[in-house]
C-alpha cells in the first residue's frame, strides 16, 4: 500500500520521460499521453484520500534510510488532490491552447515535472526532500513562465519570480539547518516529536529555536505566497502561457499556507511569529485588494486579487485557523484557476459584445448610479449591523459551540461581520421593485455562505488536526493578551464605523463639494496606480548592484 | 609555519586578494585542456595543502573566505565574458570550502566537495570552446536566441548552469546544505551570508542564460551540437546528477 505514495509523483515523472522520448514520433498526439498520466495520478490521489478518510492511509514510503521520505497524511492527501486536480485540468486545457506554440512537447514535459515536484513537496516527510522539491518548483516555474524563448519580456518577469522564490529558498534552507542543528535529524516526524520534548530551550540571536525557525519559515511562505514587499512578481508574470498562470495562481502560490500547516508543531511554540503572520497577511490583503481595484488589465487585476486572497490566507494562519487557510486556498485555487482559464475567452467575447445586461445592477455597479428613492437610513443601518452578526454567531454556534473561546475565531467573525455589513450597506441604495425580496436574497446568500464556510472549515479542522488538544494549542499560540485584544477590536470597530459615517457624510454633502477630487486623494491614487513605486525601487536597487559590480570589475581588472 | 600553510592554501582555495592570481591565470589560458586541468587541480591542491597544515584555521581566514565568496558572487553578476564568469564562479564556490575545513571535515570529503563544484565548471569550459568555434566569442548579449537556433547546445548549457549554481539534485546543492548546517551553530551570520551568496549564483546564472539563449535567433544559423557530443554531455550531467543524489544520501 505504501508504494502508492511513491507512485503518485512517479507517474508524472514517467510521463515527462515518455513525452520527451516519443515527441518526435507522436507529434502533437504526445500531449494525450501526458493527459492520460495526469488523469491516472488524479485517480490514484482520490484512492489515497479515501483511504485517509476511512483511517486506512498508506503511511509512509522511504527511498533510503532517513531520506527521500514521502508521507501520506490528511494534509498531503488533500493538497495532492488539489494539485493533481488542477494539473489535470491544465493539461487538458493546454492540449488545444498550446497547439500553435513552439516547444509543444517541452511544455508538457515541464508541466509533468512541475506536477511531480509539487506532489513530492506536499508529501515530503523529511527536510531534504522538502528542500529539493521547494527549490525545484521555482526553477521549473521559471522555465514554464519563459516557455516562449523568444520573448525577452516573459523571461524578465520569470526572473522576478525566480529571484523572489530563491529568497524564500534561502530562508527555508536556514530554517532547515537550524532544525537539524537543534534536533539532530532531517526527519520531520522526529523533529516535531523532539520539539515537544525539548525542555532546554536553545537560542539563536536571542530567539528560541522554534521561534527563529518560525520567522524563517514565515519568510519562505511570504516569498512563495506573494506577501507585501515580496509580491511584485505575481501580477507581472502574465506574459507566460495562460495555463501556467492558472497553475501558478491556483496551486503554486498556495505553498505558503501549506508550509505553515506542515510546520504547525513548530508554530505552536512560536506565538509571536503567528502575530507577525497576521499583521503581514492583513497588510497584504488590504494592499492587494486596493491595487486590484486600480488595474485596467484583467489578468493583472486577477494577479492582485490573488495577492489579496493570499494575504487573507496568511491572516487566517496568523489567528490560528490553520485548517481554514487550507480550505481557503483550495476554494481560491479552484475559482482562480477557472477565472484564468476563462480569461482569454472572456476577453475574446468582450471584443464583440461586453455581455453586461443594462439593468438596475449594471447602472448601480458600473455606472455608479444609486436609486433616488432609498429605504429609511436608520432602519437599514440597524439591519446592516445586526443581520451579519446574528447569522455569524448562530452559524458558528450550530457548528462548534466552543468557538467563542478562541480569539482567532472572534477575529474571523469580526471580519465576516464587517464583510456582511459592507455588502448590505452597499446594496441598500439599489433600485428595486421589491425591497423585501432583495434583502431576503442577500440574507439567504450570506447565511448559506457563512454556514457553508463554518461547517466546511470545522470538518477540515477535524480531518487535518484530529487531536482536539493540538487544535486548542494552535489557537492558544495565536492568542494574545485579552486587554490588548479588546482594545484592538474596539479600535478597529471605531475606524470602520467612522469610515462608514464618512462615506455617508460625503454622499450627503457630495453635491456641495462638487465632483473635483481632493489633492490628497489624487496623490493617493497616483501612489496606488504606480503600485507604491515598489517595482521602481526594486529596479533601481538591482541596477545599483549591477553598476557597483561593473565598477568593481573594472577597478580590480576583471581578476 | 602554520600561517604560511594557510596562505598557500588561500591561493588555491582562493581567498581575496590571492584569488586574483587564479583568475588572471585562467583568463590568460587559451588551451581548453589547460583550463580543464586548472579547474580540476587548483582546488585539489588547496585541499592537499590544507590537510598538511597543522593547527586550527584562524577565524579571520574564514571571514576573508566568506567575503571572497560573496565578492565574486556579486562581481559575476556584471560579467558578459563566459570564461571570466567561469573563473569567478569557481572562486566563489571554492572559497566556501573553508567553512567545512574549519568545521573539521576530512580531506576526502573536501576533495569530493571541490570536485562537485569543479565538474560542472569543466563542462562550461568545454561549452565555451563550442561557442567560440561557432561565434568567435563566448559573450552574453552578443548573439542571443540560441534556444531557437541551437536547441541541443542551449539545453546542455541550461543544465550545466543549473549544476554550477548548486540546483538540486546536483552535488553543489548537497555541499551548500552541508556547509550551511556546519556554519550555523558557531557562525549564524556566516551561514546567512552563504545563503545570500547562493542566491547571487542563481542571479548570475540566470543573467548568463538570458544573454545567451533568450530572444529572437540571429540570421546566421551555425551548426548545433552533434548528437554524439550531446550524448556525451548528457552522460556527464547524468553522472553529476547521480553523484548529487548520493551526496544527499550522505547528508542524512
Amino acid at each position: 500500500m505504501e508504494q502508492l505514495i511513491a507512485l503518485v509523483p512517479a507517474l508524472p515523472l514517467l510521463s515527462a520521460a515518455l513525452v520527451h522520448l516519443f515527441a518526435d514520433r507522436l507529434g502533437r498526439q504526445v500531449a494525450r499521453l501526458s493527459v492520460a498520466f495526469a488523469t491516472t495520478t488524479l485517480i490514484l490521489i482520490v484512492v489515497i484520500l479515501v483511504a485517509e478518510l476511512t483511517g486506512h492511509g498508506p503511511g509512509q514510503f522511504a527511498l533510503a534510510d532517513g531520506v527521500g521520505i514521502l508521507v501520506s497524511d490528511p494534509l498531503s492527501a488533500l493538497m495532492g488532490l488539489l494539485i493533481a486536480g488542477i494539473s489535470t485540468i491544465v493539461h487538458i486545457y493546454s492540449v488545444r491552447y498550446m497547439a500553435e506554440e513552439a516547444g509543444y512537447a517541452r511544455f508538457f514535459v515541464l508541466l509533468d515535472l512541475m506536477a511531480a515536484t509539487l506532489l513530492v513537496m506536499v508529501a515530503a516527510g523529511d527536510l531534504l526532500t522538502l528542500l529539493v522539491a521547494w527549490h525545484l518548483v521555482g526553477v521549473l516555474l521559471y522555465f514554464l513562465l519563459g516557455h516562449d524563448t523568444r520573448s525577452i519580456g516573459a523571461y524578465r518577469y520569470a526572473f522576478w519570480t525566480f529571484f523572489t522564490y530563491r529568497i524564500g529558498d534561502a530562508a527555508l534552507v536556514l530554517a532547515a539547518a537550524l532544525l537539524v542543528y537543534a534536533y539532530g535529524t532531517w526527519s520531520l516526524a522526529e523533529i516535531f516529536q523532539r520539539i515537544d520534548q525539548d525542555t532546554v530551550a536553545q537560542t539563536v540571536f536571542g530567539f528560541a529555536v522554534p521561534e527563529a525557525v518560525g520567522w524563517l519559515l514565515a519568510l519562505a511562505a511570504f516569498a512563495r505566497s506573494a506577501q507585501f514587499l515580496l509580491h511584485t512578481w505575481l501580477p507581472y508574470t502574465m506574459d507566460g502561457p495562460t495555463p501556467v498562470s492558472a497553475l501558478m495562481h491556483a496551486g503554486i502560490v498556495n505553498a505558503g499556507g501549506f508550509l505553515v500547516n506542515r510546520f504547525a508543531p513548530v508554530f505552536v511554540h512560536a506565538g509571536d511569529v503567528l502575530h507577525g503572520l497576521f499583521i503581514v497577511g492583513l497588510i497584504t490583503a488590504v494592499i492587494g485588494s486596493v491595487l486590484m481595484l486600480t488595474q485596467n488589465d484583467v489578468k493583472k487585476s486577477l494577479g492582485y486579487s490573488t495577492m489579496g486572497q493570499m494575504g487573507f490566507m496568511t491572516m487566517e494562519c496568523g489567528v490560528g485557523a490553520f485548517s481554514l487557510a487550507i480550505y481557503h486556498l483550495i476554494a481560491h485555487g479552484l475559482f482562480k484557476g477557472a477565472l484564468f482559464l476563462g480569461a482569454g475567452g472572456v476577453i475574446g467575447a468582450a471584443r464583440k459584445d461586453d455581455g453586461v445586461p443594462k439593468d438596475h445592477l449594471y447602472t448601480f455597479v458600473v455606472e455608479r448610479r444609486p436609486a433616488r428613492l432609498r429605504q429609511p437610513w436608520i432602519v437599514m443601518a440597524m439591519l446592516t449591523l445586526a443581520i451579519p452578526i446574528v447569522i455569524l454567531v448562530v452559524a458558528h454556534w450550530l457548528v462548534a459551540q466552543d468557538f467563542f473561546q478562541k480569539q482567532g475565531a472572534i477575529v474571523l467573525l469580526f471580519f465576516g461581520w464587517i464583510t456582511g455589513a459592507q455588502l448590505i450597506f452597499a446594496t441598500y441604495r439599489m433600485r428595486t421593485q421589491n425591497v423585501r425580496r432583495l434583502l431576503g436574497l442577500i440574507v439567504f446568500s450570506f447565511t448559506i455562505i457563512v454556514l457553508g464556510y463554518a461547517a466546511i472549515s470545522h470538518i477540515f479542522d477535524l480531518f487535518l488536526y484530529p487531536e482536539a488538544a493540538f487544535r486548542d494549542r494552535i489557537y492558544a499560540a495565536a492568542g494574545f493578551d485579552v486587554v490588548w485584544f479588546d482594545v484592538l477590536v474596539v479600535l478597529v470597530t471605531c475606524i470602520i464605523v467612522l469610515g462608514w459615517l464618512g462615506t455617508y457624510y460625503s454622499e450627503r454633502n457630495g453635491k456641495r463639494r462638487g465632483d473635483r477630487p481632493g489633492r490628497l486623494w489624487m496623490s493617493f491614487y497616483a501612489l496606488v496606480s504606480r503600485e507604491f513605486y515598489l517595482t521602481d525601487v526594486y529596479g533601481w536597487a538591482s541596477r545599483a548592484i549591477l553598476n557597483a559590480a561593473s565598477r568593481l570589475n573594472v577597478w580590480l581588472r576583471w581578476a | 609555519m602554520a600561517s604560511y600553510g594557510y596562505i598557500i592554501a588561500a591561493l588555491f582555495l582562493p581567498v581575496f586578494p590571492l584569488s586574483m592570481a587564479f583568475n588572471m591565470l585562467y583568463a590568460r589560458t587559451r588551451s581548453v585542456a589547460l583550463r580543464v586541468l586548472l579547474l580540476l587541480a587548483w582546488p585539489q591542491a588547496g585541499v592537499a595543502v590544507l590537510s598538511v597544515s597543522s593547527g586550527d584555521i584562524p577565524v579571520w581566514v574564514i571571514l576573508f573566505a566568506i567575503w571572497t565568496a560573496l565578492l565574486y558572487g556579486v562581481r559575476a553578476l556584471a560579467l558578459r565574458e563566459v570564461s571570466i564568469w567561469t573563473g569567478f564562479l569557481a572562486t566563489s564556490a571554492w572559497a566556501v570550502l573553508w567553512i567545512p575545513a574549519y568545521g573539521g571535515a576530512e580531506s576526502v570529503q573536501l576533495q569530493l566537495y571541490a570536485l562537485g563544484f569543479s565538474a560542472p565548471l569543466v563542462l562550461l569550459a568545454l561549452l565555451v570552446t563550442e561557442l567560440e568555434r561557432r561565434f568567435g566569442a563566448a559573450y552574453t548579449g552578443l548573439y542571443g536566441g540560441l534556444a531557437h537556433a541551437l536547441p541541443r547546445l542551449s539545453g546542455v548549457l541550461v543544465f550545466v548552469v543549473l549544476a554550477i549554481t548548486a540546483t538540486p539534485l546536483f552535488p553543489g546543492f548537497a555541499t551548500m546544505l552541508d556547509v550551511i548546517v556546519t556554519a550555523l551553530p558557531a557562525m549564524p551570520v556566516v551561514a546567512a551570508v552563504l545563503a545570500g551568496t547562493w542566491l547571487l549564483w542563481s542571479w548570475a546564472g540566470v543573467r548568463l542564460l538570458h544573454g545567451l539563449i533568450i530572444g529572437p535567433a540571429g540570421e546566421a544559423a551555425p551548426q548545433d551540437l552533434s548528437p554524439s557530443a550531446t550524448w556525451a554531455y548528457v552522460a556527464a550531467l547524468g553522472a553529476l546528477f547521480a553523484a548529487g543524489i548520493y551526496a544527499m544520501g550522505g547528508l542524512a
